[in-house]
């Protein structure tokens, strides 16, 4: 397959410059290289100028509601595991109004990859803190600097139990790429955050802020399967003032998915499962 | 005519409920009608509980004002019900219990039972005291011995021989010390089995459960909440036999959206909750609509707002679930009136649901959710599984196009396809869209988008059936009411008719949306109607005038937590009587005693 084979008639209709553009083309991208066939793929969003994106690659897709991608990715993959479901939101839908869900879906280890458009702003209200604001910013609703420590993703994560924890970047769109393409073929909850700058109402974070920080995993000795190690690089950016970034590959660990623990699921998926029932031996227990 | 009704009572976590309901069976396996009706505050240890078990060889509907019998585990059991007791009426009860300061009428009877004594004697626990009491109850009434073994045997028999016999062994001590120290001809209820007949005793809620399995359920997902809860402990128990998936989620939005994301994959979902659960779903049941993922909604009600009294009943949630979420939208209400009803309802609901890919609730309350009946296996002829329209191969879509999933159709419903279907890709979304379901904020096609939602209605009235008449015609007065209060009211129709009062029923389980037509020429045939409502504004009065213009003579609203009983519908429809059915237009029922079972202490016992 190839990356045009996800793209529809309709552009997106994102700021000039916005992260979102490349955070979509390092997921087609994956898409293409792993082969995903349209129609077994499903991508899930909550709302948010990221969660634009069902509309925008050919597949099926349900754009839901602000911060509930989760349980309605969850259902769907649960439902029929044959799908490829990838769910996409952004910070404010999954770290703030859906953050409950993200706690408790990593612990369930549903085979899901979860893409986080993570701008650290409000972009579709306008530019208000987010969850991942950093302390000091001012926004429309931090008008003195925020107050609150920001929310650390990647550290919640890997406690509550996801399998595949990662970070990219929207400015380098092969290495974002490459995480995406490892999430979907994890088995397991997968999170990819993006540092993904939003142009018009984060003036801080922009491309050159991330570019004079950043630096790859990869290309250091890191232990992906060592989750003290993962869990301090989780704290970099705060450590080093936000002088140090890493994005890649943090933890990736093997455990049974929430679907392969259900003998029910063994040998068929939920939907081809007959809805016919035979009553009798739930009638007699009455009697 | 064979009627008995008794009453157990004791403190919260000794066994009342698991006592009751294996009374239930013994007597259902008799042959018997049986009602089951617990009462019980919030509370899992102290308090007061209560289960009422009512036996007849016909049938009897529902709980009673009074009883025959009092099983007393504790002197609030006596406190509380010995002036409901009716006349010759007795009190079995631990003779630990210091009687004195209770003023006990004459005529009731009182068998004292040595517990500690005779589990002393057979080195049993102190748990199994009401196996003693439930055997003397038996012995009382002069009932088989073998239908109590029967049933423990069933009950007890996954933990071992041992327990099975012990509870035998206890049982019959009970059993035979009320025979052998007392003249049990004084008690004027005796009870033969009237046949081998099995009948199964169901909550209202387990028969939603297995309705909603005989409807293709396939996943459900919920939050605990009373009295919802136990419809999730049996599908969770019978996951693996009928391969459904369960999901206890993290709350009732997750709930939700996961029963969306199981449909729009091609699976029959459902969630359910009581209202504090219901008013977290409310974003999503929009969601649902918007998007046409057919949805099931079970909601049990109780008392509110807010957590209100969790365990108790009441019927207040109709105009919210009505209006429940943003916007105009359509939606079908249900309200199960009896057993039978909450087992073919739901099944049916899964079916409205997709055949009109709408979301569909189906309400309850504490009262029947949790009451249990002797019911006979529900006839199964001419169920079936309606998927509605489902696109199964798909015209081949050119490049970059998608399936138009909400194209609009003459009836409203567009044909679905499912994730891995080839040809079948589109976008479900929350926002208004066209018919691929691409976000539009087009104004004609805004218009378009509602009024094909909105032609699902002509169908949907000719498919969902009307209020339905119970007893005679040319009734003097008609009661109307709508989901578990068809019960006190069918009851009270017997009462009225040997008190000489021609009295009928109209009976609402199918509210919304409502057939203007229909629910006229209903009332057309009602002289005098009294609306009988468990909720203190007359929900579904206000509902029935909104939509159709008719308008009950008389209201009876009970809001106190209980059901109505028998007593009070027949004492108003006696007191309308007198007034020349005129007058009275709105009552509310007041209890005479203030009981609370939440804090006995309040009472010194």
């Amino acid at each position: 397959m190839k990356a045009q084979d996800y793209d529809v008639k309709e552009m997106p209709q994102w700021c000039p410059g916005c992260g979102n553009f490349l955070t979509l083309s390092a997921a087609k991208n994956a898409f293409a290289e792993l082969n995903l066939e349209p129609k077994d793929t499903v991508v899930v969003s909550g709302i948010g100028c990221g969660s634009k994106v069902p509309h925008h690659i050919y597949s099926y897709g349900y754009e839901g509601i602000h911060g509930r991608l989760l349980p309605l990715a969850s259902a769907i993959k649960l439902a029929n595991r044959k799908l490829t479901v990838v769910g996409m939101g952004g910070d404010g839908d999954g770290y703030g109004e859906g953050v409950q869900h993200f706690v408790h879906i990593a612990r369930r280890n549903y085979d899901l990859t979860y893409i986080v458009h993570n701008n650290q702003i409000y972009g579709l209200t306008t530019g208000q803190m987010s969850p991942t604001t950093e302390k000091g910013q001012k926004t429309k609703t931090s008008p003195f600097g925020a107050i609150e420590t920001p929310f650390n993703p990647l550290a919640n994560a890997i406690t509550n139990g996801a399998t595949y924890v990662a970070r990219g970047f929207s400015g380098d769109i092969d290495h974002l790429k490459d995480l995406i393409k490892g999430a979907i073929q994890h088995r397991g909850f997968a999170l990819v955050d993006v540092f993904q700058p939003c142009v018009t109402f984060n003036k801080h974070n922009t491309y050159d802020w991330f570019r004079e920080r950043i630096y790859k995993l990869e290309e250091t000795d890191h232990d992906t399967s060592n989750k003290d190690a993962a869990l301090e690089k989780c704290f970099e950016d705060v450590k080093t003032e936000y002088k140090k970034l890493p994005i890649g590959l943090l933890y990736k660990e093997d455990r049974p998915t929430y679907g392969d623990q259900l003998p029910q699921l063994k040998d068929k998926e939920l939907v081809e499962h007959s809805l016919e029932i035979d009553m009798g031996k739930f009638y007699r227990e009455f009697e | 005519m064979v009627n008995f009704v008794c009453k157990i009572g004791a403190k919260a976590g000794e066994g009342v409920m698991v006592t009751g309901r294996m009374m239930c069976k013994i007597f259902s396996r008799g042959g018997f009608y049986v009602v089951g009706y617990p009462e019980y505050p919030s509370l899992i240890r102290g308090g007061h509980n209560t289960f009422q078990v009512h036996v007849g060889d016909s049938n009897i509907y529902c709980q009673r004002d009074s009883n025959d019998l009092v099983i007393a585990f504790n002197k609030a059991a006596i406190f509380f019900h010995k002036d409901f007791i009716s006349e010759n009426g007795a009190i079995i009860y631990d003779e630990k219990i210091d009687l004195k300061d209770q003023e006990i009428r004459k005529d009731i009877k009182l068998y004292p039972i040595p517990l500690q004594k005779i589990l002393e004697d057979l080195n049993a626990p102190l748990k199994m005291k009401n196996t003693i009491l439930v055997g003397a109850t038996l012995a009382l009434i002069e009932y088989p011995f073998e239908k109590l073994e029967g049933v423990l045997k069933d009950e007890f028999s996954r933990k071992g021989e041992e327990i099975v016999k012990k509870n035998i062994e206890v049982a019959k001590s009970g059993y035979n010390y009320m025979s052998k120290n007392f003249d049990i001809s004084g008690f004027r209820v005796t009870l033969k089995p009237v046949s081998d007949k099995r009948r199964m005793m169901l909550t209202g809620n387990e028969a939603i459960a297995l309705g909603s399995l005989k409807g293709g359920l396939k996943f459900y997902s919920a939050y605990p909440m009373t009295p919802a809860t136990s419809v999730l402990h049996y599908l969770a128990a019978k996951e693996r036999e009928a391969d459904i998936v369960i999901k206890h989620t993290e709350d009732e939005i997750s709930a939700i959206n996961y029963a969306v994301g199981a449909a729009f994959a091609g699976t029959r979902a459902m969630t359910g909750t009581s209202g504090g659960g219901f008013a977290l779903m409310t974003e999503t049941l929009g969601m649902a609509a918007l998007a046409e993922t057919p949805l099931v909604v079970f909601l049990s009600q109780r008392v509110g707002p807010s957590t209100g009294m969790p365990t108790w009943s009441e019927q207040a949630d109709l105009k919210f679930a009505l209006n429940a979420s943003q916007g105009d939208f359509m939606r079908v209400v249900l309200a199960p009136g009896d057993i039978e009803e909450s087992f073919y309802l739901s099944a049916d609901a899964l079916n409205i649901a997709e055949k009109y890919q709408l979301p569909v609730l189906i309400l309850n309350d504490k009262f029947l959710a949790e009451s249990s009946f002797a019911v006979s296996r529900f006839d199964e002829s001419g169920m079936g599984i309606d998927r509605g329209k489902i696109a199964e191969n798909p015209p081949k879509l050119k490049k970059m196009q998608r399936f138009k999933r909400y194209k609009v159709t003459k009836d409203g419903v567009s044909p679905r396809t499912f994730p891995g279907q080839p040809n079948g890709m589109h976008v479900a979304t929350s926002y208004v869209h066209d018919e691929t379901g691409f976000s539009s904020e087009g104004f004609q096609n805004r218009v378009d988008m509602v009024a094909k939602r909105n032609k699902k209605l002509k169908n949907l009235l000719k498919d969902l059936p009307g209020p339905k008449f119970y007893g005679p015609e040319n009734a003097d007065i008609t009661l109307v009411a709508w989901g578990s209060q068809k019960l006190p009211a069918l009851a009270s129709l017997e009462v009225l008719e040997k008190e000489g009062i021609k009295a009928n029923l109209l009976h609402f389980s199918y509210l919304f949306p409502l057939d203007q037509k229909k629910v006229k020429q209903a009332f057309k045939r009602c002289r005098k109607t009294l609306m009988l409502e468990n909720n203190s504004t007359g929900q579904f009065a206000g509902i029935l005038r909104e939509y159709t213009g008719v308008k009950p003579n008389f209201m009876f609203l009970r809001f106190d937590g209980r059901p109505f009983f028998v007593g009070n519908i027949v004492d108003h429809v006696k007191k309308l009587k007198e007034k020349g059915y005129k007058g009275l237009k709105m009552a509310v029922f007041r209890e005479t005693v203030n009981h609370e079972y939440y804090y006995p202490a309040k009472f010194g016992v």
